[in-house]
């Protein structure tokens, strides 16, 4: 534990079970958790149209903040036949998302998932989804050479147990005949394979428990507290767009939106060892924060709303203060006064590292590339003291190493969808 | 795959034990100096001086990369008019220090983009972050950082390098607009780090003075011209906050030009990333008066100008510095350069 080999080696790095997989993660979570997970309905008609709507089943925190569930699988499946899907491969997809529902209760103390497709799987047709631009995914700054993830679907399951979320994906790759106690009907064994796994945790005390990965500093520079590994709240009511915001509103996808999948390494040394308190209340919210000294601890007594009101604009900071925080450029993008993405993000430490799987839904990739390019600041650099990176919000201690676009169809859509489900 | 996990962590557990006796060493011999007191606001002549070891450099196009290294040491990073010390962690195990220069002209370039240093050893990443944009008293505008090895033998450095997004001028129009990557082998050995020159410098230390710049045949510094090296209507300087400002005027197609560049006194190094603004007035009215962008050229070098509307002579010129520059400061540069008020020149 206190060697000081430097590199991904040098850890005796202690994976959590979800991060690890498998069968024997799954007994080990259920041990260990000891609890009674509610089942889900029986009527599959009730549950809500929209995937994506998650908000009404999760628990609110005392300011009214929604509570990202804890730990999260994300699965990249590529479509195993040749060609375009049948209708028995659809029929068999939709089964097995049908038994997980079963299976678990929508909820924190469940099972919240969806489905979402990549152009490429859209490829197959020789099409684009109708009414939906689903461009390629690319690179999105001067500064990133990212790899493009081109799956054909992607599954994201997000729960506060990790039995939950280990239960659903071993089901889904067809290893458990039951689950909590409910027949699984079909799994996507024979139709998807996973082309790759990315698992991760957000809420308080997870990233201070998982802190001992590359990009971190050795001990336990992460508060107890923080939800994330940079150590401040994030999400905060009024920082995210509303379901109905993000949510196509026209055409055979209407009901559906968009999903961005980033994966980000962090370094978090400079951050945590040479950066002052000062200096990352500053870099994360804005400098008008930190000269207020506005944010206490992770920041919960910044309510649901991160102020950024009261922050001035960024090039007023850039220039006077030669330095712009993260929020306060991402806010730029905001539309009629709202942001115009929900950031459902976690940490991770696959690969060994301190990690960030970026996933935000949207009613288009065009409000993701527009968000981002504020977040990217390049025209707050142009023309002040702040740089590309340096001084420039939290892009000096991030690097995007992956990127993909997914459309995230209704629930009457998400199993193999044609790319005009009204035809 | 979880056998796989099993595995592959009791191998490591075992070559982490050795490091463990490797770092034992290394932090011994960490070389510190008490930090002169009393240090005046200004550019002053630090506890030290440290020599540094050339460990490579890649070229792509017109562009190369210089790779250097030395001691670990402390340096202070700048947010707004606030200095931040970065003190030594026990573990790190020397200062790396990366340059970019043009080679068609020997011009620095302190590209805005900034670089990403990954340190690699079989295959795998011991550390990689964004190193600090610097200003050292000898070797000038580079991007540097304290970085700790795993112990004495073979790595492999990636440098990344950002596309640049500012203003180009002359030759330099169009280039370096394309990220590009180096890959640099370090051989890196601590007895060879120890013999790197390290000299006190008791009678010295504290004077309003500077160490004087290193001279290396590969990597050229980052020098600002002098006012006899331009081909301009008009020069002019004046000094503010220990720093010394150039005004020149130059004639471009599109009209006269107005740059100003900030140097550091005795060793006249660029200073990147301040915001600058210009106020020019001609017999009491005013003619510009706006942000000066950062820009780069092959005679002016790095500087922060602009095309002005007309320029007769005899205006007066009202430099602001809205933000002093960000960059990070070796010792003897952090007290210099940050409470910079605006000064007036007539051109
Ligand atoms: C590296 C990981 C990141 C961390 C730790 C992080 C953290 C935060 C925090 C603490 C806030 C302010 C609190 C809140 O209101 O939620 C925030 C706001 C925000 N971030 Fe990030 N962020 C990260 C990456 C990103 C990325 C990649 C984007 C993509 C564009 C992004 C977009 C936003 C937006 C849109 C806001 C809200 C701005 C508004 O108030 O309108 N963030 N982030």
């Amino acid at each position: 534990m206190s060697q000081r080999r430097r590199g991904i080696s040098r850890r005796s790095f202690v994976k959590s079970a979800v991060a690890i997989g498998g069968a024997s993660a799954f007994a080990a979570c259920t041990n260990r958790e000891q609890v009674d997970v509610p089942q889900g309905t029986d009527d599959l008609s009730t549950l809500p149209q929209r995937q994506h709507a998650w908000n009404d089943a999760l628990d609110r925190d005392d300011h009214g903040n929604v509570v990202a569930p804890r730990h999260r699988v994300v699965l990249l499946l590529d479509y195993v036949g040749e060609g375009t899907p049948s209708d028995d491969e659809r029929e068999q997809v939709e089964h097995a998302l049908g038994s997980l529902e079963r299976a678990y209760a929508r909820g924190n103390d469940g099972l919240l998932v969806t489905v979402s497709y990549s152009p490429r799987y859209f490829s197959r047709y020789d099409a684009s989804p109708a009414g939906v631009e689903l461009p390629e995914p690319e690179a999105l700054a001067p500064f990133e050479d990212p790899d493009l993830d081109r799956p054909d679907a992607v599954v994201h399951l997000a729960s506060d147990y990790g039995q939950v979320v280990l239960g659903a994906e071993q089901a889904l790759r067809g290893e458990h005949e039951s689950l909590n106690g409910v027949e699984m009907a079909a799994s996507f064994d024979g139709v998807f394979e996973v082309a790759a796994r990315r698992t991760g945790f957000v809420g308080r005390g997870l990233p201070a428990e998982n802190q001992d990965v590359e990009g971190l500093p050795d001990g336990d520079a992460v508060d107890e507290d923080a939800p994330l590994y940079m150590g401040f709240k994030s999400g905060f009511e009024k920082a995210q767009a509303s379901e109905d915001a993000v949510t196509i509103d026209a055409g055979p996808f209407a009901g559906g939106t968009t999903q961005h999948l980033s994966r980000i390494r962090l370094h978090l040394e400079q951050w945590y060892e040479q950066d002052s308190r000062y200096q990352r209340v500053a870099k994360m919210f804005c400098p008008a924060h930190a000269d207020d000294g506005r944010v206490e601890g992770v920041g919960d007594n910044l309510g649901s709303d991160s102020g950024m009101d009261e922050c001035p604009v960024p090039h007023d900071s850039a220039r006077s203060k030669g330095m712009v925080g993260h929020s306060q450029k991402s806010a730029e993008a905001r539309r009629d006064g709202s942001p115009r993405i929900i950031r459902r993000d976690f940490d991770s430490t696959d690969g060994g590292e301190a990690g960030l799987h970026f996933l935000s839904i949207q009613r288009s990739i065009a409000d993701f590339a527009e968000t981002r390019t504020a977040m990217n600041g390049t025209d707050v650099s142009d023309g002040s003291a702040v740089g590309t990176r340096t001084n420039n919000g939290i892009l000096q201690y991030m690097t995007v190493e992956r990127r993909g676009n997914y459309l995230l169809p209704p629930r009457a859509h998400r199993s193999l969808p044609r790319p005009d489900p009204a035809a | 795959m979880q056998r796989r996990d099993v595995l592959k962590a009791s191998g490591l557990a075992a070559a982490g034990s050795l490091a463990g006796c490797n770092g034992l060493f290394e932090t011994q011999s960490l070389r510190t100096v008490p930090l002169v007191e009393d240090r005046p606001d200004a550019v002053y002549v630090p506890s030290h001086v440290e020599g540094m070891e050339m460990i490579g450099m890649g070229t792509k196009g017109r562009r190369a990369v210089g790779l250097m290294y030395s001691y670990p040491h402390r340096f202070w990073t700048v947010t707004g008019t606030r200095t931040e010390k970065v003190s030594l962690r026990e573990e790190d195990s020397v200062h790396l220090m990366a340059t970019v220069w043009d080679v068609e002209t020997k011009t620095v370039l302190p590209v805005d983009a900034g670089v990403t240093v990954d340190v690699r050893r079989d295959g795998e990443s011991v550390a990689k972050r964004s190193p600090w944009p610097m200003l050292s008293q000898n070797m000038g505008f580079h991007f540097g950082d304290n970085f700790a090895l795993d112990g004495d033998g073979t790595y492999s450095v990636v440098v990344d390098v950002g596309a640049t997004s500012l203003a180009r001028r002359g030759s330099f129009a169009g280039e370096f607009a394309d990220p590009l990557s180096v890959e640099i082998p370090f051989e890196y050995e601590q007895a060879t780090r120890d013999e790197i020159t390290f000299e006190k410098l008791p009678d010295r230390k504290g004077s309003r003075d500077a160490l004087s710049p290193m001279q290396m045949d590969m990597v050229p510094l980052s020098t600002a011209p002098s006012a006899g090296d331009l081909d301009a209507m008009t020069t002019a300087t004046t000094e503010s906050g220990d720093a010394t400002f150039l005004v020149a005027v130059v004639e471009d197609d599109d009209g006269p030009y107005l740059a100003v560049s900030p140097r550091t006194p005795y060793n006249r190094y660029v200073m990147p990333l301040m915001s600058l603004s210009a106020t020019l007035t001609r017999d009491g009215e005013t003619v510009f008066d706006d942000a000066l962008p950062a820009a780069i050229g092959p005679s002016l070098d790095y500087h922060y100008g602009t095309t002005i509307p007309s320029y007769e002579g005899g205006e007066e010129l009202t430099i602001t510095v809205d933000a002093p520059p960000q960059v990070s400061r070796h010792e003897g540069y952090e007290t210099a350069f940050l409470d910079v008020p605006a000064a007036t020149v007539t051109l």
